[in-house]
């Protein structure tokens, strides 16, 4: 489904010193896998994650998203790629405050510019309601508690029935009670609804929950 | 449409969360767009003051004054009499012009008039039965003096409603009442319907006495006028009968002795120089809407990088530099389009309020204008920040603390 071959990416710090966030990583993510990428801070596992979710674009090698390569297609295209077939889900959790819970899951159906075969808001309302957050629709994300904010968070990624939901560190500012929670959710949509997760941790426990686990160390796939 | 909705759903409901902010950033835009509506509104008033003080004259007159009116200068230069004035032979001149159906001179005096409840000074025009004609001047009740009183030398009196008013109580009650001005008995013989105005270009008309000229060589032996109106048979003999006027006076009378006005002529004139300072102090009030559009920017600007965190996660999850750019122009011109209808409706205000002491008033094409000005600036001063906005990599902008 996802395939990057010889992915580098740099940032030019000065005219002598380059630093190579990823170097030449491979990898490839087939449909309704459930991989984790593990690695300590600063190994350039988000700097993959992000390349992966397609919001980020290497300086050399190339990205295919179901054998298409996309490195050179717009930035309306990528867009539109992240809306439809991409989830996110972070570990800041990333709503937007200022929006409530409803609103902030509804939000990537209002950036579609497609057709939908469903009602944005009685999905919203639907999955809000699986994972026990009906009560809290019209409530601002800042007044949840971690849990409830990754949930609602899991819920907006969901909202598009994508293929592909990019988790990078979900349980980072979890209690590890809430985190396992969140994990055993993540492993529920692989399981149940088919959906391909990517997972990004440093922590071996929660990579475990993966079938297939990717170490990468000073951006490099070991 | 979906999508415009909610961007200005959410820019509103931005609005809300900061409304001191929001009232600031748009107080520039309505201080500009209020300035300007209400100077607008007073130069239409303006245009429309003079317009009105000299329609009445109609289009198909003449005025002769002696010496020179400059163009576009005093229309009192006849009253002061510098130069010479015109007399008896001059207006049977003007009788033989061709095309010429009313000739009315104009003498005044000043003096001592008593009526039935007061005795005061007031002023006296003397002129013949065309007068009324030429002025645009109604009689409301009894009539007005005609060309018998005129060649009988009658002793009879037109008053303005006002002096009605004040020295017999009443229209009726000065009908047919005897005046006395400066020892000499009058009796009135009607009552001109009011007009108001007065002030300049024109005469408060309420305020005069009007009696045949014939009549007037008593108080003016020298038989001298300071002005002549010409009454031509319709408006496009004006010009022609203006060359054979200064023909004829050009035998009698040397070129700077005498203009001769078309009210029409002297109105443009007065207009375009009012339209002109209009002009000026518009565009001097339109630099207030300039310093209000950068109001909006610097504040735009703010907002963008207040917002950093969240145009990352709205790019992430799928929004288009395109919707980035379109949520922050909406912001924009939302605020640019706030203050200019607080300020046009400030403005509207202000108008409403000095209505009855000036016909100020806001028309359609400055409705327009106004609101079409405060969306332009919210759309040219919102555009840079919103670009800068839309530019931003997603991935830094998620990333942002």
């Amino acid at each position: 489904m996802i395939k990057l071959v010889n992915v580098s990416k740099e940032y030019i710090i000065d005219s002598e010193y380059t630093f190579y966030a990823l170097k030449k990583a491979s990898l490839e993510i087939k449909e309704k896998e459930f991989v984790s990428i593990m690695g300590p801070s600063g190994s350039g596992k988000s700097t993959l994650m992000h390349i992966v979710g397609l919001l980020d674009k290497p300086t050399t090698g190339k990205v295919y998203v179901d054998n298409k390569e996309i490195s050179r297609i717009s930035d309306d295209d990528l867009s539109k790629l992240r809306n439809e077939f991409v989830g996110f889900v972070f570990q800041q959790f990333n709503l937007i405050n200022k929006l409530t819970v409803l609103e902030n899951v509804m939000l990537p159906s209002i950036y579609c510019r497609k057709e939908l075969d469903f009602d944005p808001n009685d999905r919203a309302e639907s999955i809000l309601n699986d994972f026990g957050l009906s009560e809290k629709r019209n409530s601002y994300p800042n007044k949840l508690s971690g849990g409830q904010q990754q949930r609602v968070a899991i819920t907006r990624a969901l909202m598009m029935k994508p293929k592909l939901i990019l988790a990078d560190e979900p349980t980072g500012n979890l209690d590890s009670k809430t985190g396992h929670e969140i994990m055993m959710l993540l492993e529920k949509l692989n399981k149940e609804e088919k959906i391909t997760v990517v997972l990004v941790t440093h922590e071996k426990d929660i990579a475990a929950y993966a079938k297939r686990i990717i170490n990468i160390k000073d951006g490099e796939i070991i | 449409m979906k999508n415009l909705i909610f961007i200005f759903r959410s820019a509103i409901d931005d609005f809300s969360r900061n409304k001191l902010r929001t009232f600031l950033t748009s107080l520039g835009i309505l201080i500009g767009v209020f300035a300007v509506v209400v100077l607008i509104a007073l130069g239409l008033g303006l245009k429309k003051y003079i317009s009105d003080q000299f329609e009445a004259m109609g289009k198909n007159s003449l005025f002769l004054v002696p010496g020179r009116v400059l163009s576009g200068g005093s229309f009192t230069g006849g009253v002061s009499s510098i130069a010479g004035r015109f007399d008896d032979r001059d207006l049977q001149t003007l009788k033989k012009i061709n095309n010429v159906i009313g000739v009315a001179p104009l003498a005044f005096k000043s003096t001592k008039i008593k009526g039935l409840l007061k005795e005061d000074f007031g002023d006296i025009m003397f002129s013949s039965e065309t007068f009324s004609d030429i002025m645009g001047l109604e009689v409301d009740r009894g009539r007005f003096f005609d060309k018998s009183d005129v060649s009988k030398k009658a002793k009879v009196v037109v008053v303005g409603s006002k002096i009605a008013e004040d020295y017999y109580g009443s229209d009726e009650g000065a009908i047919g009442k005897k005046i006395t001005i400066d020892d000499v008995k009058f009796t009135i013989i009607g009552v001109t319907k009011s007009k108001g105005g007065g002030g300049m270009g024109g005469f408060d008309y309420d305020s005069y006495l009007f009696a045949p000229y014939t009549t007037g060589f008593i108080f003016n032996p020298d038989k001298k006028f300071f002005r002549l109106s010409v009454k031509v048979e319709n408006e496009n003999y004006v010009s022609q009968v203006k060359e054979d006027i200064k023909k004829e006076f050009l035998k009698r009378h040397k070129d700077e002795e005498f203009s001769i006005v078309e009210p029409t002529e002297l109105m443009s004139a007065i207009t375009s120089i009012f339209s002109v300072l209009n002009l000026i102090l518009v565009a001097i009030a339109a630099i207030s809407l300039l310093v209000g559009g950068i109001g909006i920017m610097n504040i735009m600007y703010v907002t963008v990088s207040d917002r950093i965190k969240e145009i990352g996660i709205r790019r992430a999850i799928g929004a288009r530099k395109s919707d980035i750019l379109s949520q922050f122009l909406a912001e924009a011109v939302l605020l640019s389009s706030i203050g200019g209808i607080l300020g046009l409706g400030f403005a509207y205000l202000s108008v409403l309020a000095v209505h009855n002491l000036f016909p100020a008033y806001i028309d359609l094409t400055s409705v327009v204008l106004a609101l079409g000005i405060s969306s332009a600036i919210g759309i040219s001063f919102g555009v840079f920040p919103a670009r800068k906005a839309a530019n931003l990599e997603p991935v830094e902008a998620i990333r942002y603390e």
